[in-house]
């Protein structure tokens, strides 16, 4: 069971989206069984996925759950899956994410339910994927097939512009992966095989060959384009606002919880850990754009008339936090970016979800629509207020931890030379400030002062339904915020591993721009 | 009669230099397909018109399968001869995989033709047989070791494949198609033969002896150099000829037209059968033909092998076909046309891997794992695509009629079937994880790779980088814009049907699980004569 319970979890959903293509050819079917059968299989998933805590010691940095078996002989390329504690978090957040975005759809998916909910199950499954491979085959598989689930999200059930957006979403982010494919087979000609605990086990104790010249510099590129479109890492974040706006939302939800976080996984995963000189060599440019991107995101969400359009440019500005402390190599920095990516998912979650139920009452989204919400729908506004604080990061709330962690990390970071890491900080830190900024003067609008508009004077509050799926987020917030203990220690040890790497120069490995 | 016999019998067998080897389990499958195609047309003849494609169809499907089960057969070599006609017909296991992929292609064909005849009310056994001797060429193009049975099969292939694509008589589009194929064709094969007589020329020996068409010979005459200027020549209006066969840019203006307006089952079997026969003779003639073989010339200097040359030339069709055929299929607004596109587009692929094969010629192991990836490829390339144009048939329907994207907005959730077939295949021609399209992509510049080729693999990416706007732009007319008008789901046909479910599941088979076929395809040199190298 131990070995095959991440192979169960990976099909589990896949299972689900057939019972729901068998279940559409009985004649009997009606379309509300649909989002009964995606809940089922979603929720079965999550409950399995909790196992994932248990077993083995919880600190310890080694693979667990681990099963390999060979895939395609011919080419040394296995099925190679397994959680440490950098994975375990992310791979809890998608299953947890995925039954919450189903029981959103509860009442907002009328056309074509079987599609939908089959797509929010394969993109689950591929999301998975993603996150316990560890042959790099395989995670290019996931990572790629992850794609064209949320394609048909955007693209069918989207907004007015969805074609757009999903065309976008899709050329954007498979065009960024397709060197990372040149990558991967280079890295297998040099190490001799796909797979990812190999090859690092082969450059602990020394037995890879080195990179030979300017290779680890363009692997590091080519891995790193891949993911820096993912996260997405300014300049390469356009797709992102208009695939989160036009997205439905349990596509918000799951675009900003978790596909966001392929990215940050994937730089931390495997250009740390591969190419650690590189990684060092770029990290002034990566923290560059990273803090461009936090004042950028926040300065653009300020002025944004549109709710949903104003969370996913506050993205822009999160997820560049992550960045910045995955680039501090630090372990407060990693940890904290790691702790950021959660925090992210489940704040920037449930912010799309309430802007989602306000938009299903009222079918828009504009900020002028609104005024004086917490009249008519006061549990509504209070939910509100407390995921846009925990986005803010208001202290005791989740959102408090990671950036405070990041930045302590960054402060005290040795990857920038002279006064530039506090520098750095502190320019992070009036990211935050903007944040507040954005999000208060959201909130003042949309929630507080009086009804201006006669059809908001009537609006009926949140139903028990969406309560209760907020529920568990908001719970978490709070968890999260006020103890973060048990999720950073089973962390801990993982982050080192590869934050051993990255942080110190190897002997004769330190990566110039003269011998590049 | 008897007196016949007796003559026979008694009469001084006239002494050849040699007998000819005659060895008929060598040309099994050949011989198996050739019969059936003469038994389809003596049905045609003598059955009624009525009933007559299931008969044809059924016969000709038995035949292939026939054919199949003798390749199965030969596979481990059971009579241990590999040469057979005096060296004209070589068994090995490249020769066997192509074969195995011809197959498919045709069963594949028969069974959307099926139900085509009905619709068009066009001859099915003519149909029938004119694609069983199509398909005794393209086998004959994999195991001939002679140029002239090589251009043999190519002619044999071509004049069925001409036929074909002007089967719809009536229609002017396609009269037009075929009109084209047969002179850009005869253009080309007269390219060819020009250059396989210049290589006769230039491989005549020292001591003036006359020259050769055979490969391995070839490759043995040239192997000490210095080159003939004949031969350079030779070789490279050969390159030409095939380069027209397979449609590499700059030799393929000729493929959107005939694709376009052949009958769209017809254009099925063009983009992938006869692509992947001109790739298996494409490929025995310069592989081995034209080995490299280090060499120096009478001054001492390093011989300027053909190998070199045609190498190099082989890098730049591959760039030039890749890049003309995706970007070209960016602005159609036809789906046969911006099929035709990618299938230009999937030859520079192809291409990528003949490379990697070609610059391995001095290690048989990296050769035959190259060539295999090269036979994978056309492989993945040949269910995918059937798949595609069976669904594009079946939404054309009588006539060819509906085949501009247009006419495909928004049927995605009307024929939710046909749709996301479609899908699966368009997704698999771009590459995507988990389908047949990935692998092949994988394996091929997995190949190039290994044997240096960074900047080919990175122009190989970016073409697929482009190529993903093309055939999204089909899924998401699909699926994401409604229909103004009107638009009844056509029912599919058992056979089509059959064929959907061959392919999607052949599609999944070859994406996620390919080590089996990959194993049998990388032992493709097992049995080829290896020609001694000179070093």
């Amino acid at each position: 069971m131990q070995q095959y319970l991440l192979t169960i979890l990976i099909l589990l959903p896949v299972v689900g989206a057939l019972a729901l293509v068998a279940h559409g050819f009985v004649s009997y079917a009606r379309e509300t069984h649909y989002r009964w059968i995606a809940l089922l299989f979603s929720a079965a998933t999550f409950a399995l996925s909790l196992l994932l805590l248990t077993g083995g010691d919880a600190a310890s940095p080694a693979m667990r759950f681990e099963q390999n078996v060979p895939w395609i002989g011919a080419i040394n390329a296995n099925y190679h899956v397994g959680v440490d504690g950098i994975s375990l978090w992310l791979v809890l957040l998608t299953t947890l994410l995925v039954p919450i975005s189903i029981l959103s759809s509860w009442h907002a998916i009328e056309k074509r339910p079987l599609a939908y909910f089959a797509s929010l199950l394969l993109l689950e499954s591929a999301m998975i994927g993603v996150f316990v491979s560890l042959d790099l085959l395989i995670f290019y598989l996931f990572f790629e097939a992850s794609l064209v689930p949320m394609f048909f999200l955007i693209g069918v059930w989207g907004g007015e512009r969805r074609i757009y957006a999903a065309g976008k979403f899709f050329i954007y982010t498979a065009i960024g992966s397709l060197l990372m494919l040149v990558g991967i087979i280079a890295l297998y000609y040099h190490f001799g095989t796909f797979d990812y605990t190999a090859m690092l086990a082969a450059l602990r104790d020394g037995t890879a060959p080195a990179f030979a010249g300017s290779k680890e510099f363009w692997l590091f590129l080519a891995f790193a384009f891949a993911f820096s479109v993912k996260v997405p890492l300014f300049p390469f974040h356009t797709w992102l606002p208009d695939a989160h706006t036009e997205a439905p939302t349990a596509g918000s939800v799951i675009l900003a919880g978790v596909l966001l976080k392929m990215g940050t996984y994937g730089l931390l995963r495997f250009n740390f850990a591969l190419f650690p000189n590189a990684s060092r060599y770029f990290a002034p440019v990566m923290i560059a754009l990273a803090i461009v991107g936090i004042i950028y995101g926040a300065l653009v969400a300020m002025v944004q008339p549109d709710v949903k359009r104003l969370v996913a440019y506050s993205s822009v500005s999160h997820m560049g936090f992550v960045v910045l402390g995955l680039f501090s190599f630090t372990e407060q920095g990693m940890q904290g970016a790691l702790y950021q990516m959660l925090n992210h998912g489940v704040s920037t979650g449930a912010l799309f979800l309430l802007v989602g139920m306000i938009y299903e009452r009222r079918h828009t989204r504009m900020i002028a629509d609104f005024g004086g919400l917490s009249q008519p729908m006061p549990w509504f506004a209070t939910l509100f207020v407390i995921a846009s604080l925990s986005s803010v990061g208001l202290p005791l709330l989740n959102g408090f931890v990671g950036e405070f962690l990041i930045m302590l990390g960054m402060w005290t970071s040795t990857a920038l030379t002279g006064a530039w890491p506090r520098v750095v900080t502190m320019l992070a830190g009036t990211g935050v400030i903007w944040a507040a900024v954005y999000m208060l003067w959201m909130l003042q609008r949309v929630l507080f002062g009086r009804v201006t508009n006669e059809k908001n004077a009537r609006l009926t509050d949140l139903s028990w339904r969406e309560i209760g799926l907020l529920a568990p987020l908001l719970a978490l917030m709070l968890y999260m915020g006020a103890y973060p203990s048990p999720f950073l220690n089973r962390s801990r040890e993982s982050v080192e591993v590869v934050r051993s790497r990255v942080a110190t120069p190897e002997s004769g490995g330190s990566y110039t721009a003269e011998n590049k | 009669m008897n007196l016949f016999f007796w003559a026979l019998q008694t009469a001084p067998l006239p002494t050849l230099a040699a007998a000819p080897d005659v060895k008929f389990e060598l040309i099994l499958p050949e011989l198996i397909v050739s019969i059936v195609g003469v038994l389809v047309m003596l049905i045609d003849a003598f059955t009624y018109r009525s009933n007559q494609r299931w008969l044809t169809g059924g016969l000709s499907l038995a035949g292939l399968l026939a054919a199949a089960a003798s390749c199965l057969w030969l596979w481990d070599n059971p009579t241990g001869v590999t040469q057979a006609f005096g060296g004209m017909i070589i068994l090995d296991r490249m020769r066997l995989s192509f074969t195995l992929v011809f197959i498919v292609v045709s069963a594949l064909t028969v069974l959307v033709s099926m139900i085509w005849v009905e619709w068009e009310n066009l001859p099915s056994g003519e149909f029938h047989s004119l694609l069983m001797f199509a398909t005794t060429g393209m086998m004959l193009m994999a195991s001939g070791n002679d140029l002239v049975i090589i251009f043999l099969g190519l002619e044999l292939l071509s004049i069925a494949t001409y036929v074909m694509a002007g089967f719809r008589r009536t229609d002017l589009r396609s009269n037009e198609a075929s009109m084209k194929y047969f002179i850009l064709g005869s253009f080309s094969s007269a390219f060819l033969l020009y250059g396989i007589a210049l290589v006769y020329g230039g491989t005549v020996t020292a001591a003036g002896g006359a020259g050769t068409t055979n490969i391995t010979e070839i490759a043995t005459r040239i192997g000490g150099g210095p080159y003939p200027a004949l031969v350079y020549a030779g070789a490279a209006l050969m390159l030409v000829g095939f380069g027209f066969k397979i449609a590499t840019a700059p030799f393929h203006v000729w493929t959107p037209d005939v694709y376009e307006g052949a009958p769209t089952p017809v254009t099925a079997f063009m983009a992938a059968g006869p692509k992947a026969a001109g790739f298996a003779s494409f490929m025995r003639v310069f592989l081995f033909g034209f080995p490299f073989i280090a060499a120096t010339t009478s001054l001492g200097e390093a011989a300027p092998a053909v190998h070199t040359v045609w190498l190099n030339a082989l890098a730049v069709l591959a760039v030039l076909t890749m890049t003309i055929g995706n970007v070209a299929a960016l602005v159609q607004s036809n789906v046969k046309r911006m099929l035709a596109y990618s299938s230009i587009a999937h030859a520079g692929y192809a291409l990528v891997g003949f490379v990697a094969a070609g610059s391995a010629t001095a290690d048989p192991a990296k050769q035959s794992d190259a060539i295999g990836a090269v036979v994978f490829y056309l492989l993945c390339y040949a269910v995918m695509n059937l798949g595609a144009f069976a669904v594009v048939t079946l939404i054309a329907r009588g006539g060819d009629r509906r085949t501009e994207i247009e006419d495909y907005n928004g049927i995605g959730f009307k024929a939710p079937a046909l749709a996301f077939t479609l899908s699966l295949f368009l997704l698999s021609l771009l590459g995507i994880p988990l389908t047949a399209g990935f692998m092949g992509k994988v394996m091929v510049f997995r190949a190039a790779l290994d044997q240096g080729y960074v900047a080919l693999v990175v122009i190989g990416v970016l073409n697929t980088a482009v190529s993903v706007y093309y055939y999204l732009r089909l899924i998401v007319v699909m699926f994401f814009r409604e229909r103004a008008s009107a638009w009844d789901a056509p029912a599919i046909p058992a056979s089509i049907a059959v064929v959907l479910v061959i392919t999607v599941l052949g599609v999944f088979f070859l994406g996620i699980f390919p080590g089996r076929v990959i194993d049998a395809f990388r032992s493709v040199q097992q049995q080829q004569p290896v020609v001694s190298q000179l070093k």
